[in-house]
């Protein structure tokens, strides 16, 4: 089979899959741009992929490989960096609910408390 | 001439402390009985909140266990929600002892300052912790005097005082984890005011310290980078 080909056919299912995680409401908008765009971006350089090699020659990589590869190690690091600040801001937001639930529930229970009396 | 009545909130974090809040409860009531008494149940497994409720102690139970610095900060989010005047952390391990309270309130009563550290290493009496432990706090003294040009003797003790000023800050902001080091850093950047005076620890009597001996240095590494990547970050508060 050919190798171009291959890259075309799991740019398209990515990209799919993508789309179908948002139709299933499994992901919403603001996650998926950046799947979209990257996957977008992956079906563009298979089909035209003497773009590819131009532009990797282009930068100084011997091997169109080594910059695919190098491109690809970029885009995870800067995702997960994204995540990780994600995670940080659900983080501090779950906190500050624990928070707020449990001061809550206390002026809840002091105020039951105040109605028995009366 | 006396200073004007103040209302005072203690708060008393405890973590998995049954055996230990219960007594701490009932020393605060007998050593300050005008105090109102939080005690903040971060989410305790055991029959920690029960306890203090029985002492006669108001009781915040965290749905989940967030951490000794997410646990004070709700106790300071109550003292800023209901305009307590001064707020005072207990630790509920009985480490602390209630008959201090007074003793580091006086200063915040006469408005001498805005945070007061009680700190066992400036009379050298009563429980003194263990030399390795000392050779971690020794360093956070330099490490902070350095940073800030505030000389703490005792940076890691949990047993402070606060005003309005400061619990107005700190319900907004208070670092998370192992918060007492850092905690002085910002309030020294926020503008306060911070006086130690000597008191008195005693061992632990049930549980352990969350501080175990194997863990300092992971602590000791931890708290310095949380240090040193507050001093730059945005938007400080002032008091």
């Amino acid at each position: 089979m050919n190798i171009h080909a291959v890259a075309l056919i799991v740019s398209v299912a990515i990209f799919l899959f993508v789309i179908d995680l948002v139709r299933r409401r499994r992901l919403t908008f603001k996650y998926a741009m950046a799947w979209l765009l990257v996957s977008a971006g992956a079906i563009f350089f298979a089909v035209f992929y003497r773009f590819l090699f131009a532009f990797a020659a282009w930068l100084g990589f011997e091997l169109p490989s080594n910059f695919i590869f190098f491109t690809l190690f970029c885009v995870f690091v800067f995702l997960s960096l994204l995540l990780t600040v994600f995670l940080c801001q659900q983080n501090n937001r779950n906190d500050i609910m624990a928070q707020k639930i449990a001061l809550l529930e206390f002026e809840l229970r002091e105020l039951k408390k105040k109605l028995k009396v009366e | 001439m006396t200073p004007p009545n103040k209302k005072i909130l203690a708060i008393v974090p405890a973590f998995n402390e049954c055996g230990n809040i219960g007594r701490t409860v009932r020393e605060i009531r007998k050593a300050a009985p005008g105090v109102d008494i939080l005690v903040i149940d971060d989410g305790s497994a055991d029959t920690t909140a029960e306890e203090a409720r029985e002492a006669g102690g108001m009781v915040v139970s965290l749905p989940f266990n967030l951490g000794i610095g997410a646990a004070v900060q709700t106790g300071f989010q109550y003292a800023q929600k209901h305009q307590y005047d001064i707020a005072v952390q207990i630790d509920g391990d009985g480490q602390h002892d209630p008959a201090f309270l007074e003793k580091i309130v006086g200063p915040l009563r006469l408005d001498g300052a805005d945070m007061v550290v009680g700190s066992r290493f400036l009379e050298k009496i009563g429980f003194q912790s263990s030399f390795s432990r000392r050779m971690g706090i020794n360093f956070f003294v330099h490490l902070i005097k350095v940073l800030t040009g505030v000389k703490v003797n005792d940076p890691t003790s949990g047993f402070r005082a606060y005003n309005k000023k400061m619990i107005a800050l700190f319900s907004e902001y208070y670092p998370h984890d192992f918060p007492e080091p850092e905690a002085i850093v910002v309030a020294q950047q926020a503008g306060a005011r911070i006086v130690e005076l000597p008191v008195v620890m005693r061992p632990r009597e049930a549980g352990s310290s969350s501080i175990r001996y194997f863990k300092t240095l992971y602590y000791m590494v931890k708290v310095t980078l949380a240090i040193l990547l507050h001093m730059i970050r945005q938007g400080r508060g002032k008091v």
